[in-house]
């Protein structure tokens, strides 16, 4: 396979060929005139030889009369050595000066070459305007022009040479340092690791041709970014999750083992590991539940539910929860949807269960469902502020890191299941909150 | 009852055998799918349990064999992967059940008694009973030393559950499946409550109690006497 040129040398025979027909271009036009402008002087310079001639020749008509004027001519001639003259009467030379070729007969300017030398050949009547008058051929050496010309076109060639090879060489300095950006660019993309993806591309400082490139440059750094921040932030909350427990493990049954102890003691040091461990068990289960989603394995079943039925079975089953804690539960209006039973179920209970975790005594919990989709759970209670919403739903978040070490509960994993159910279903959730209450929203497609 | 469990790992094998031995069942453990297959085959057992993974031959493997055998033994699965996929290839190969590790042993127990009791049909009862606590399931009335207790219809439910299975832990999710229909992990303490509840009004004014909870599993009924 042929390696593709580079850019810069693709750049630099570009300027390369365009400066050769330019120059090329130039020479030839330039030839040209200089030619026409050669044939003009010739042409003005044979008639005022003309001129002279006639003069020198004025009332002859016929051979006699020729043979009077011929010394003069001579004469006339030897002093003009470029000059060569032929005098043709009704088939007849009467005088030949010229190298012995044939000659056009045409009247007007001819050019000739004969034995290396080139001639300015011109035919004209000795008497103007006279029908059988005798001709005239005067022959111009012109070999300085010709030499000129020559030497001329040399120059041509060997500008267009000289230009486009300058041109190459300044084009690809040219292509190179106007590339720089784009080389700059390939620098930073190669630089980009695990470890550095905070670099970016200086956006402001591209070309324009190359900001919009940039940016999206930076735009997916942005994403890997970010993505692999959460990732490793995951790594790191899993391993920070089990630590807690396998220590208090490990700790509690090395204690035990190192003495003998009534049955009781170990009964109860067995109970406390199992506590610890269905903790674990809970954070394993929740974890791969949420790592299906993240594989697409997370395939919801197509139902046709009454949303209003399901909240009310979840609102039943969390009166017991509500009541023991002063708390009411309130549904209000219907909403039909397709979906999978188990999976929503599961979403709405863990909003529910975080509401009222979060509502105070006297409080309320209220659940709204609209067609078209939407759902909300709202409870009052203190609001979250602002800058928190966006992490409510990110994997081992608690707004409150106190209730990290040694609780029970979910591991902070219940939101980001049910964030992962949601969007299995096609929809979004978001949280909103103001003084005094706290609402999440689900937003489901509308069904066909 | 005779049980077959084929699990490749001695650990959770072992375990497993003998918990199920201590639960009242004659068990047998056997760590490779060859012979698990062949003994699933002439062994006459009740029900089997399957590891998935397995040397020899797979646990999707000795089901087919099974039922292409013709018998029709309940075969609850045992797996380490929870795909979807995975799942429905045991269902449409005729496995009744699956538990995904790791799993609560007190669950395990009570879909193998779920499963054994799937057979067996149980005469039409109109009542249930324990010790001086009878549940009346057609007038839907509990009583308990002959005095009327009222009961909400969750709590009848729930009362019914524990004395339809007696003597059974029960883990809080096989409750909350049900009871009130929710078929996931919820780990709130809306089951303590209700059990709380329950005692309040079935257990507190005796001194005999029969709801008990064992921790860290479930909650059984039963009739403990001193």
């Amino acid at each position: 396979m042929i390696k593709r040129l580079s850019l810069a040398s693709r750049l630099a025979l570009l300027f390369a060929g365009c400066t050769a027909v330019v120059s090329l271009l130039a020479g030839v036009l330039f030839n040209h005139a200089s030619e026409a402008h050669f044939i003009e002087l010739d042409q003005q310079l044979l008639d005022s030889k003309l001129v002279a001639l006639r003069s020198t020749l004025q009332g002859v008509d016929s051979a006699a009369s020729f043979a009077e004027r011929e010394a003069q001519l001579r004469t006339e001639l030897n002093r003009q050595p470029d000059l060569a003259l032929r005098i043709t009467a009704a088939g007849k030379r009467w005088f030949d000066g010229a190298p012995d070729v044939a000659l056009p007969t045409a009247p007007g300017l001819h050019s000739l070459q004969n034995a290396g030398t080139d001639y300015r050949v011109y035919n004209a009547p000795l008497i103007a305007g006279q029908a059988n008058s005798p001709q005239l051929t005067l022959m111009l050496d012109i070999t300085h022009h010709q030499h000129f010309l020559q030497r001329m076109q040399h120059l041509i060639w060997l500008t267009v040479g000289l230009s486009a090879l300058a041109t190459a060489l300044l084009g690809a300095w040219a292509a190179r340092s106007g590339l720089r950006p784009l080389r700059r660019m390939g620098e930073v993309a190669a630089s980009v690791s695990a470890h550095s993806l905070t670099q970016r591309l200086p956006q402001q400082q591209m070309p324009a041709e190359l900001a919009e490139l940039a940016q999206t440059f930076n735009a997916m750094l942005g994403r890997l970014d970010d993505a692999f921040q959460r990732l490793s932030a995951f790594s790191a909350d899993i391993a920070h999750e089990l630590r807690t427990p396998l220590s208090n493990l490990l700790t509690q049954t090395q204690v035990i083992l190192t003495q003998p102890r009534p049955l009781e003691e170990y009964r109860e040091a067995l109970h406390s590991n199992l506590e610890e461990l269905q903790w674990m068990a809970q954070l394993v289960n929740d974890m791969l539940y949420l790592a299906k989603a993240d594989h697409g394995l997370l395939v919801p079943k197509c139902e046709t539910l009454a949303l209003e039925d399901e909240v009310d079975a979840l609102l039943e089953f969390f009166a017991l929860l509500a009541e023991d804690g002063h708390v009411s539960l309130v549904r209000e209006g219907t909403a039909h949807t397709t979906g999978d039973r188990g999976m929503l179920r599961r979403a709405l209970s863990n909003l529910l269960d975080n509401a009222l975790r979060f509502t105070p005594p006297g409080g309320e919990v209220r659940v709204r469902l609209e067609d078209g989709v939407r759902l909300s759970v709202e409870n009052t209670g203190e609001g979250i502020p602002a800058e928190l919403l966006p992490r409510l739903f990110d994997r081992f978040y608690r707004a409150d890191p106190a209730r990290r070490e040694g609780s029970s509960e979910h591991a902070g994993l219940g939101l980001a299941i049910t964030q992962s159910i949601v969007r299995a279903h096609g929809g979004r959730i978001f949280c909103e909150s103001g003084v005094g209450w706290t609402r999440f929203v689900i937003e489901l497609p509308k069904i066909d | 009852m005779k049980l077959l469990i084929v699990e490749d790992q001695p650990k959770t094998g072992h375990y497993l055998r003998q918990g199920l031995a201590e639960a009242g069942f004659t068990t047998e453990l056997v760590a490779d799918g060859i012979t698990g297959q062949h003994l699933a085959l002439t062994g006459d057992f009740d029900l089997l349990i399957l590891d998935v993974m397995l040397p020899g031959r797979d646990g999707w493997q000795i089901l087919q064999a099974v039922r292409s055998a013709g018998l029709d033994i309940p075969v609850l699965f045992l797996t380490a992967r929870d795909a979807v996929e995975d799942r429905v290839h045991g269902l449409e190969l005729g496995a009744d059940d699956y538990l995904v590790k790791p799993f609560a042993f007190s669950e395990l127990l009570a879909r193998v008694r779920s499963l054994l009791r799937r057979g067996s049909s149980t005469p039409q009862e109109t009542a249930l009973q324990l010790a001086d606590l009878r549940l009346d399931l057609i007038r839907r009335r509990v009583e308990r030393d002959g005095q009327r207790i009222d009961l909400t219809a969750k709590e009848f439910s729930l009362l019914e559950l524990l004395l339809r299975r007696q003597g059974e832990v029960l883990p809080k999710s096989l409750i909350a499946s049900q009871v009130w229909d929710m078929n996931f992990d919820s780990d709130t303490n809306i089951i303590e409550v209700a059990i709380r509840r329950l005692r309040l009004k079935v257990d507190d004014h005796y001194p005999n109690k029969l709801i008990h909870t064992v921790r860290g599993m479930g909650y059984v009924l039963e009739e403990r006497l001193n």
